[in-house]
């Protein structure tokens, strides 16, 4: 990332904060005025509206003439892989000249750029190594991994983007699955990483889009560890499924009550409450709810290896659980001096209305599915108003 | 945590531009030493009131027999009337303008409340031997009880319940007719049936909803009543409209119906700066006459050719809009 990115983002998001006091009242318009001016904006920006449109015309426009230049050179796969290759180099090189020359940040077109640069780069490697036949099978996919990781790590480092840190992180992590030991790399890996990616998240010396990407890697590398250790994983042998070898009579399944098995069943609970006691201690929300996903998916476990019926009282009993945990945390919070305790509160602290009201909108979006129901599908009895969310109905529409 | 933030703090206060008072908060908040867990604990209450009604709706599916019907009704009913009655002690008094929930579980139990009700209400229906032809009525009742209560209780969340609800309504009436189990019927998804075919009733009841929700939320809008429900409505109201007419584009008519449709939405979005609306209209727009000219390329190679020359155009026109906007721009 170079030093004027990486001056532009810092300025970006005092700006960010400064938006927010002032939609909280702390400042008025010429102090946010003041701001703006003390931080000042030398990129070409677009809201997410503008963002999301541009990304979406932008992969549009490569595709379609991406699938131009396709047809007119036949149906010659070595011709299509080089092409592939050319188009993947160039928008990499596209996107390289928007973020500097042009100076674009939070434009679309980069993000759409840098994401087909990448993904056409993996294509043609896709089919060098494995149509191709340059190599093995069996070692094309961890070969293929490893450059997917490596791509989109450069990508993540010199552009700032978060998401490709995470998926680097993830295709690494397949690529390490491919190892004898990959389980073990897998928990070694997190274990031994999770301390220097923390500490570099919170780092004032990285860049804003640096320290994200340090948390999207400790939240992969996580869900690599939690998955390693759950006892389904054993069981399935997810893990080896992933690196491609082939499970077999399922010999590394755990026999039930064995001490492996006790100690798989422990560490499934243990992972999640580790990670939550870490975003306590470090009052982190990333890591508070990876935690909370996980626990919950640990819980589902457990209902399923434990057997625990009726499946009515186990979900209505956790979503009684989970209101009252959740009413008593906030009258716990609430009752605080000052509305907070050890540094949390259940307090709206400059909370987007707009944005909490664009959520609420999209949830009710999401639940209304303009689908008719399939003929004949007659049920004895649905409760509710159709299946609610946030909004509602199964809306079969 | 935010370290540029808390850099940037001492500067502000000593340039003047931050209020002294308010900086050892906004320091706080910035180095990660306060953190609110508000948006948090609303998700989790929200995923515990859908957990709690799946529970509930396996319990009558399984325990029918069991437990018997009386025991059900009465369980059900008494859940919602302790919540609903929770929901009336603490809320305050009506207002047709925007009231600040009394706290942060208000809307979720109510949410809950309503849904019991709903499942109490479906459950009584079967008991009580509605045949199938009657029960879709249960949704439109439901949408209008969720509404009142919406109104009543000011609550967003359940406003977005009716809505959909209603639209459900409208689903079912037509699913009964598809399958047949209409027949004789004199409910109005019948009708709509036997008049325009099923794609065509379902097309035109999609339109229809969404005219009438967006037409809700204009008015509540201008009538400045409830006009905070308004972005629910009106874009639920869109996307379900420019749903309907899309659904058609297998012929080109409704091709130019969505370009129409899709340009007026985006040219009043962007005279009311609504930009998501706007963003709708753009995507509406673009598909429409794609399909439109769709008729003209029988070449698959043309087509790509107008996706690539189309696109790039639009990227201009979306840059020069986004430059004329200037000072109305959206927050990053």
């Amino acid at each position: 990332m170079t030093p004027e990115l990486d001056r532009a983002d810092r300025a970006a998001a005092v700006r960010a904060a400064a938006r927010s006091w002032r939609r909280a009242g702390i400042i008025d318009d010429a102090a946010m005025a003041a701001v703006e001016s003390g931080f000042p904006d030398d990129r070409a920006r677009a809201g997410p509206v503008f963002r999301v449109l541009l990304f979406l015309f932008t992969v549009v426009a490569v595709s379609g003439l991406l699938g131009f230049l396709a047809m007119g050179l036949g149906g010659h796969e070595q011709a299509l892989a080089a092409l592939a290759a050319v188009a993947g180099a160039a928008l990499l090189a596209l996107t390289e000249f928007q973020v500097g020359a042009l100076r674009r940040r939070q434009g679309g077109t980069e993000a759409a750029t840098s994401l087909l640069g990448i993904g056409l780069l993996l294509a043609a490697a896709a089919w060098f190594l494995l149509a191709a036949r340059s190599i093995e099978a069996a070692a094309g996919v961890p070969a293929l991994c490893a450059l997917a990781a490596a791509l989109a790590g450069v990508a993540a480092w010199r552009w700032g983007y978060p998401l490709y840190a995470a998926l680097g992180t993830a295709a690494a992590l397949v690529a390490l699955a491919h190892l004898p030991a990959g389980r073990a790399v897998w928990i070694a890996l997190a274990l031994a990483a999770a301390p220097a990616l923390l500490h570099l998240s919170e780092s004032p010396r990285l860049p804003p889009a640096h320290r994200s990407s340090a948390m999207a890697v400790l939240l992969v590398a996580l869900g690599g560890l939690y998955l390693a250790v759950h006892l389904g994983s054993w069981d399935e042998r997810i893990v080896e499924r992933i690196g491609g070898r082939d499970p077999g009579p399922a010999p590394l399944a755990l026999p039930y009550g064995s001490v492996l098995w006790w100690s798989a069943m422990a560490a499934t609970a243990l992972v999640p409450l580790l990670v939550l006691a870490a975003g306590l201690r470090r009052r982190r929300l990333p890591l508070l709810l990876a935690g909370t996903v996980a626990a919950v998916a640990s819980l589902a476990t457990f209902q399923q290896y434990l057997r625990l019926e009726p499946v009515w009282l186990v979900l209505t009993g956790a979503g009684a659980l989970g209101i009252a945990v959740v009413l008593g945390l906030w009258r716990y919070l609430d009752s605080g001096p000052a509305g907070e305790r050890g540094g949390f509160t259940a307090a709206p602290l400059l909370t987007d209305a707009r944005r909490q009201a664009a959520l609420e909108v999209g949830v009710a979006v999401l639940t209304l599915q303009p689908e008719a129901r399939a003929a004949g599908d007659e049920r004895p009895f649905e409760g509710g108003g159709g299946r609610s969310g946030g909004a509602g109905a199964t809306g079969e529409f | 945590m935010n370290p540029d933030v808390v850099l940037a703090i001492p500067a502000l206060v000593e340039s003047g531009a931050l209020p002294p008072a308010a900086a050892p908060r906004l320091l706080r908040m910035a180095r990660g030493e306060l953190v609110s867990v508000h948006a948090e604990l609303r998700a989790l209450l929200y995923a515990g009131v859908l957990l709690l009604m799946g529970g509930v709706g396996l319990l009558v599916r399984q325990n029918l027999d069991r437990i018997g019907p009386v025991a059900i009704a009465t369980v059900l009913g008494l859940a919602a009337a302790a919540a609903l009655a929770w929901v009336a002690r603490v809320a305050p008094p009506f207002s047709w303008q925007e009231v600040a929930s009394p706290n942060l579980a208000f809307d979720y139990i109510l949410l809950l409340g309503i849904l019991l009700v709903a499942a109490d209400l479906a459950y009584c229906e079967v008991q009580l031997g509605l045949p199938a032809s009657h029960r879709e009525w249960h949704l439109l009742i439901v949408a209008g009880l969720a509404g009142l209560a919406a109104f009543r209780f000011d609550s967003r969340v359940v406003f977005s319940l009716s809505l959909s609800t209603f639209a459900a309504w409208r689903g079912v009436a037509l699913a009964d007719a598809w399958s047949g189990q209409g027949e004789g019927r004199s409910d109005s998804g019948w009708h709509i049936f036997r008049a325009l075919g099923a794609a065509g009733a379902w097309r035109w009841n999609a339109i229809a909803c969404g005219i009438l929700f967006a037409g809700l939320g204009l008015g509540l809008a201008h009538w400045r009543r409830k006009a905070h429900f308004e972005p629910v409505a009106v874009h639920l109201g869109c996307l379900l409209a420019l749903g309907g007419i899309a659904a058609g584009m297998d012929d080109p008519a409704w091709g130019a119906a969505l370009l129409l449709a899709g340009a007026a939405l985006a040219g009043v979005a962007y005279r009311t700066r609504r930009f998501p609306l706007f963003a709708y209209g753009v995507v509406a727009a673009y598909a429409g006459v794609t399909r439109l000219l769709a008729e003209l390329f029988h070449d698959a190679a043309l087509g790509c050719l107008w996706l690539a020359a189309s696109s790039a155009m639009m990227i201009a026109g979306l840059l020069v809009v986004h430059r004329r906007m200037g000072r109305m721009k959206e927050p990053a």
